[in-house]
């Protein structure tokens, strides 16, 4: 396990990165993350989980353009990495392993 | 909504927060986002609430992983600039050794003493703390309510502890301890010792306190009556390095024997308990020979007990309140609380039947003492520092205008002090090492460094950092705030207000200076005061030694043979060293007595010839004779004191009752001194007795011989007639001399701490007025070649260094008045505080600061003007 271990924060952010493409930076994903899973999370939060994900090579980074609206501040750009991508999907086949070896609903009887 | 046209920025603050704590790459990115959802959140939520969000966001950025990505670079410049101040103060101190010097002797004198109280304090705080169990330990007290005061004590009978266990549920278990002090002889083979520093307790007191076993089983080693434990150097003592354990012991006491099988080896207790034993025996030896004691009044034994996890004290209280009124007869009134064992050492004193403190007050003393030596100490530096400003006014101006920012010149200057402090730290540390021997002798204690405790260091660099800042954080703040432009024109500011902080530190300094040297006056006053107190007896020539062995079997011929071979001239058995109270009662009757209340009168029991053997004055009547009136045995003296309170016109041939018996008045002695000649003289009866009362013999000696040949003599008669034990002697004018140790003590504390205050408060104005007299050198040039004489420049300059010690004078005296007062109110014999000891001490101050300064004003005053002027 070690590198390959994503906790489930990690995974959430790695996959809204893949999600967003060209719009992934810090509050973007913040924004997202609340809007589709109504689940309260921080800034800062998002931000350490980005540089980990990074450091861990899942993720690469590219200074983007600036709004006014960001105060004239750049945003950084997070891309997912090819060895990202494969995690993710490592990630969902493991799980569908094990969802096909939970018994389905049955009618238990008599 | 105005909002819109007038855009709202985040604050700037928050800005620079989240700049400090975020590493530089990523900064941009973090202010970006922040913002933008502060733009967001005003349009949701408005203003306000969109900046609270806001800081709350940005606050929460102060995390592991963020701010554990600042590396590299920054890091490593601060470093370097680090290393550059400390490379600057250094050369800073080399530069002005004198002055670098005075400030390092200072300081250190200020640590190694508040380094010695601190050591002091940390042993007292240890006391017993030690035990693994301490939190689930307590020790059971008494309040009983005396004419609607609460008496409180500490001593229980013996049967409480079994009671509790039997009666009290969530118990884990209930000990008595018994230190009776009576001197046992022990023997094994050819050695013998006379110890009376002896404990009966139960089996479960080796399992309750932390006194660990180096052999033998804690369980186990008091199960049988037979067994006993020593501590490891009374064994080593006793066997000469055998192995003690299972071998036997032989214990002697008036003449019955009793043999003991050693099962158990203790490790020598630590100084920081106040359990003192050298051996342990258990109950069941004493109840084994008949001597089990169930009397419920009989409060002679301290009761432990062990709460089992998880209980409620106060509940566990109110069910153990009423025990003994449940169990004695006669309708006691005590009431038993449990006290925890990790108050026992500090905070023993009761008001009332309320925790008042106790030994804690003391050690908030010494903790008040040592805060002002640093204080003291920190002020010279202080004082030192900004007096000395100008010589460095050039530097921070050029560094200022090299760039220099207000803060790195802030963290210079502090390097600078806190380089200082560390020097005088390892000064200090090097003198505590070596002073701490004699400081335990003056103190009395057993302190000790603990160079091994990783803790002490951490601790000792915090402290060191903690005074280097203290003391460099004002002339930092000073020295750095000189306008660059202004000092390199050359006209450097010289503001007074800065002067009069100096004055005031100054006055602090010498303020205490001269509280310590009115209590040193004081308290010597005072112990000469109650030395020079007429005992009431004559001390010399006069020793005791107790009744051991055989000498109660041999008495008479004992006695006889002392008088007739000439080394003494007169020999009574007592009930006790006439130094030490024995025995009280409130109990007595007599004719007139009103019997509302129930005065507490002291009892001294004698056989005969009081007087003549301990020097006693009969006022009336005569002494005890029981050879002329055998029918002194109910014979009583009074004392002056015990007349006044019975009322007694002619006090002989009155009756006085107690213990069941008729005393008929024979005498009437003159007040002696039997406790403590600090107090007032109780009433006393001093009573004829029957043979098991006496405990003690005084042998008054004779003039005529040489001490050495008496001695010689007593012994070779002592071990003639009681062969089995060591002869042990006490001079009663040393005993009596013990008496003020603890005054002894208290003088040489503050008189060590007084001379360092005064000392360190010295090197301070030495340095200021140093200062001062360099910066007036033109002045003092001027007015000499005016005609300013020699004497009224001395007097000048004089005035000035001596006008802030005169202003601390006035206004501490009347402090130092109160708390000398105060302390001399716990004593009922005392001196008068007078303003004597006020102007001794104010000219002993002035005297002390004039010859710091004098001479160099002298050589001020005297050098020639030319050569002061001549560089203009």
């Amino acid at each position: 396990m070690g590198k390959d271990y994503l906790g489930e924060f990690e995974e959430l952010v790695l996959t809204m990165v893949g999600v967003l493409q060209e719009d992934a930076y810090g509050a973007a994903i913040t924004d997202e993350i609340e809007q589709r899973l109504k689940r309260d999370v921080n800034l800062s939060a998002v931000h350490v989980t980005l540089y980990r994900l990074e450091d861990k090579g899942l993720i690469k980074s590219k200074v983007g353009g600036a709004t006014k609206e960001r105060g004239g501040r750049r945003k950084r750009i997070y891309t997912i990495t090819s060895a990202g991508f494969a995690m993710l999907r490592n990630m969902k086949e493991v799980r569908m392993d094990l969802w096909k070896l939970i018994p389905q609903l049955k009618i238990s009887g008599s | 909504m105005n909002e819109d046209n007038k855009p709202l920025n985040p604050p700037s603050w928050v800005m620079r927060f989240l700049q400090t704590i975020c590493p530089n790459y990523l900064i941009e990115e973090i202010e970006g986002d922040l913002i933008q959802k502060f733009n967001r959140d005003i349009k949701i939520f408005g203003g306000r609430k969109a900046k609270r969000r806001l800081v709350w966001n940005a606050i929460r950025f102060f995390r592991p992983g963020i701010v554990f990505r600042n590396t590299g670079s920054i890091n490593l410049n601060a470093l370097h600039m680090l290393s550059n101040y400390f490379t600057v103060a250094y050369r800073v101190m080399l530069r002005s050794k004198a002055f670098s010097l005075l400030n390092i002797s200072g300081l250190s004198l200020g640590i190694t003493g508040a380094m010695l109280l601190f050591i002091w304090i940390d042993h007292e705080m240890s006391y017993d703390q030690f035990h693994v169990a301490k939190e689930r330990i307590y020790k059971a007290w008494n309040n009983q309510t005396e004419n609607g005061h609460i008496r409180t004590w500490d001593l229980t009978p013996r049967v409480l502890a079994p009671t509790l266990m039997q009666e009290i549920p969530g118990l884990e278990s209930a000990i008595s301890y018994g230190a009776y002090q009576a001197s046992y002889l022990f023997t094994v083979g050819e050695t013998k010792i006379l110890k009376s520093s002896g404990v009966f307790t139960d089996p479960e007191f080796l399992t309750m306190f932390s006194f660990p076993l180096i052999k033998g089983d804690p369980a186990k080693a008091l199960d049988n009556p037979n067994e006993i434990v020593l501590t490891e150097s009374f064994a080593r003592e006793l066997f000469k390095g055998k192995e003690p354990l299972g071998e036997v012991v032989t214990i002697e006491e008036s003449g019955n024997r009793f043999e003991f099988i050693v099962n158990g080896i203790l490790k020598d207790l630590p100084p920081n308990t106040d359990f003192h034993f050298d051996y342990l025996i258990s109950w069941q030896f004493l109840e084994s020979v008949g001597q089990k004691d169930t009397y419920w009044g009989n409060n002679s034994v301290s009761t432990f007990v062990k709460v089992l996890p998880g209980q409620d004290i106060s509940q566990l209280n109110q069910k153990v309140r009423d025990i003994a009124k449940n169990h004695a007869e006669e309708g006691s009134k005590v009431e038993i609380f449990l006290y925890p064992l990790t108050r026992m050492h500090l905070y023993g004193g009761f008001e009332n039947g309320i925790p008042s403190g106790g030994r804690i007050e003391i050690i908030r003393m010494l903790g008040i003492l040592g805060f002002c030596l640093i204080a003291i100490a920190c002020i010279n530096f202080i004082n030192l520092s900004t007096a000395r400003a100008q010589r460095r006014f050039k530097e921070v101006g050029i560094r200022k205008v090299n760039g220099a920012y207000r803060v790195s010149l802030i963290i210079q200057f502090l390097c600078e002090s806190v380089l200082i402090a560390f020097c005088a730290a390892v000064v200090s540390l090097g003198i505590v090492f070596l002073v701490l021997p004699s400081f335990n002798q003056l103190v009395q204690q057993q302190l000790t460094l603990h160079v091994q405790d990783i803790s002490f260091w951490i601790k000792g660099v915090a402290f060191i950092l903690l005074i280097g800042i203290i003391a460099g954080s004002y002339p930092a703040f000073v020295l750095s705030s000189f306008h660059p432009v202004r000092i390199l024109k050359g006209v450097p500011g010289r503001s007074g207000n800065r002067n009069v902080f100096r004055q005031l530190l100054v006055v602090f300094q010498f303020g205490f200076a001269v509280t310590l040297i009115v209590s040193v006056i004081v308290i010597s006053k005072q112990i000469g005061f109650v030395q020079d107190r007429d005992a009431g007896y004559a001390k010399d020539n006069l020793i005791y030694h107790q009744m051991t062995g055989e000498i109660a079997k041999n008495f008479q011929a004992y006695k006889n043979e002392l008088l007739s071979s000439g080394i003494a001239t007169s020999v009574t058995k007592t009930s006790s060293p006439i130094t030490d109270r024995w025995s009280n009662t409130d109990g007595m009757n007599w004719k007139g007595k009103d019997p509302q209340e129930n005065p507490l009168i002291e009892r001294f029991y004698v056989d005969d010839n009081i007087s003549t053997t301990v020097g006693l004055t009969i006022l009336e009547g005569r002494d005890m004779n029981l050879e002329k009136y055998p029918s002194d045995s109910t014979a009583v003296l009074l004392n002056e004191t015990a007349v006044k309170l019975m009322g007694f016109e002619n006090p002989v041939g009155e009756i006085i009752e107690d213990n069941d018996i008729e005393w008929h008045v024979i005498g009437v002695v003159r007040d002696f001194i039997l406790t403590s000649p600090l107090n007032k003289i109780p009433p006393m009866t001093v009573q004829g007795a029957k043979k098991d009362m006496f405990d003690v013999i005084h042998i008054r000696l004779n003039d005529n011989n040489t001490l050495q040949s008496n001695m010689k003599g007593m012994s070779t008669l002592f071990s003639k007639f009681n062969s089995a034990y060591p002869f042990t002697y006490h001079f009663v004018d040393q005993v009596y001399e013990r008496k003020f140790s603890n005054l002894r003590t208290t003088l040489k504390i503050t008189g060590l701490f007084g001379g360092m205050t005064i000392v360190i408060a010295c090197l301070g104005l030495l340095g200021l007025s140093t200062f001062m007299i360099e910066s007036r050198v033109k002045e003092i040039g001027i007015r000499k070649i005016l005609g300013g004489s020699i004497t009224s420049i001395i007097k000048l300059l004089c005035m000035d260094s001596l006008k802030p010690i005169l202003l601390a004078i006035g206004l501490f005296s009347p402090m130092a008045w109160f708390s000398m007062n105060w302390w001399l109110q716990s004593f009922d014999y005392r001196i008068s505080l007078g303003l004597s000891v006020f102007i001794i001490a104010a000219v002993a101050m002035i005297v002390i600061a004039l010859i710091t300064i004098l001479a160099q004003t002298f050589t001020a005053a005297r050098a020639n003007p030319v050569n002061n002027l001549r560089s203009e």
